[in-house]
């Protein structure tokens, strides 16, 4: 059997990439999740383990550990350690969905301060959603 | 029982020309701190000062809940310094430069020492003289951290180092506290590496500590904030802003959340006319320049 990744268990973190380390952290996982390569009841590591592979301070990874249990993605069992929850995949999807309306929100509030029609907004959205078909199509699940 | 890695309280020192103090700091245990501040704030007095060298005008220090002069010796059986005047030039190769401090520590870890020297690209025979001045910089951190120190102080420990080696010293400084126990507590002018590798950080100048805190909490704080108002110049006089600059009815102010609120601003009748974070780096240029 091969043994999980440790330092390339999530993407390269970089303060050049979008959001926060701890946020970079989060979206990580979360796609390791939907993407079924963290499947349910995997053990994650240790936080400081984590933040000893990805130089990053115990403090973030902890943080994002934390916001992970909270959104329910993750589970601690005490002296036993961290697990991928159950339906982690659903819930990850959940979020991802509240956000992605948030961002929705934005852009729709953006383009009317912007003075564009309904109409062009709706046609705007569709043709981004043409132009990403590709990029959408092969981020679907397995 | 939490004993903090290091607790000082009402540090002062005086010296003629510059007061360090007092100041009050706290590393808690299994943290890595960063412990920033202008050029000549204080840093290395102060880390000095915990090992005994030079003595205070007033205040107290304790290292894992030990008096660092009454309790000396089992401090330093505890805590390691590393300051960039270590010199191990004396004993010529590393190999008998590890030999002669292995003596002093019963809990020197030869397994350790090893897989260090070759993290570290050092030879056990290679001649002291004959090292770049980053080799000598990670051999100075090899012979600290091979006694296994519960508390490592590090006063400059990446000064002149590549961006490679810098990579290589923060890994193995969060191997080190990977079991919760230790901690490090370093100086250090690298504000964007210390931002991501640091869980605590404490700002002085002019031997005050201006700010301390979790990283995340402390940067999160400040918010760097471009105003409109007919008087933006005696925004000053309001605490927990920092004006940083002026122009006519603009200006630039750093303010500090946990004094005041971007909203209570706007209810004084000033126009904000952008809102952004900060990082640690210029959070370090706003208040360090003011």
């Amino acid at each position: 059997m091969v043994a999980p990744p440790k330092k390339l268990l999530i993407g390269p973190l970089s303060a050049a990439g979008p959001g926060t380390l701890y946020q970079q952290i989060v979206d990580g996982l979360k796609r390791e999740v939907s993407e079924g390569r963290l499947p349910p009841g995997a053990p994650l590591p240790s936080f400081r383990n984590l933040a000893a592979d990805l130089l990053v301070s115990v403090i973030t990874v902890k943080r994002a550990y934390e916001e992970l249990e909270r959104e329910g993605i993750i589970y601690r069992r005490q002296g036993l350690g961290t697990f991928v929850a159950d339906a982690a995949d659903a819930r990850s999807r959940e979020v991802k969905k509240a956000h992605a309306r948030e961002l929705i929100q934005h852009a729709v509030r953006e383009a009317s301060e912007a003075g564009l029609a309904h109409r062009e907004i709706t046609d705007l959205l569709h043709e981004i959603i043409i132009a990403e078909g590709d990029a959408v199509h092969g981020h679907k699940r397995r | 029982m939490d004993t903090s890695a290091v607790e000082i309280r009402g540090l002062t020192k005086r010296f003629p020309k510059f007061t360090l103090g007092p100041i009050d700091m706290t590393v808690p245990a299994g943290a890595i701190y960063g412990f920033v501040g202008p050029n000549g704030a204080g840093k290395t007095t102060t880390l000095d000062l915990i090992f005994g060298l030079g003595g205070t005008d007033g205040g107290t220090i304790r290292v894992l809940g030990l008096d660092h002069v009454r309790d000396e010796v089992a401090m330093k059986r505890a805590a390691g310094y590393v300051s960039p005047d270590l010199n191990y030039q004396a004993w010529t190769r590393i190999d008998r430069a590890i030999g002669f401090v292995r003596g002093f520590y019963p809990t020197w870890d030869d397994n350790y020492c090893q897989t260090l020297l070759s993290a570290f690209h050092l030879n056990w025979r290679d001649a002291i003289a004959t090292l770049s001045f980053g080799a000598k910089t990670k051999l100075s951190l090899l012979l600290a951290m091979s006694w296994r120190p519960k508390v490592l102080v590090l006063d400059e420990p990446t000064i002149g180092l590549d961006a490679i080696s810098k990579q290589q010293i923060f890994g193995e400084l969060l191997g080190m506290v990977r079991d919760g126990e230790r901690s490090v507590l370093m100086s250090s002018h690298n504000l964007t590496d210390l931002e991501r590798i640091t869980d605590h950080v404490g700002m002085i100048k002019s031997g005050r500590m201006i700010f301390e805190g979790a990283t995340s909490d402390v940067v999160e704080r400040f918010r760097m904030v471009d105003v409109e108002a007919t008087h933006a110049a005696a925004l000053a006089e309001q605490a927990g802003i920092t004006v940083q600059e002026t122009e006519g009815l603009r200006g630039r102010v750093l303010v500090d959340q946990r004094q005041v609120s971007v909203d209570h601003l706007r209810a004084r009748g000033v126009t904000v006319l952008s809102d952004g974070p900060v990082t640690l780096e210029e959070l370090f240029v706003a208040l360090g320049r003011a």
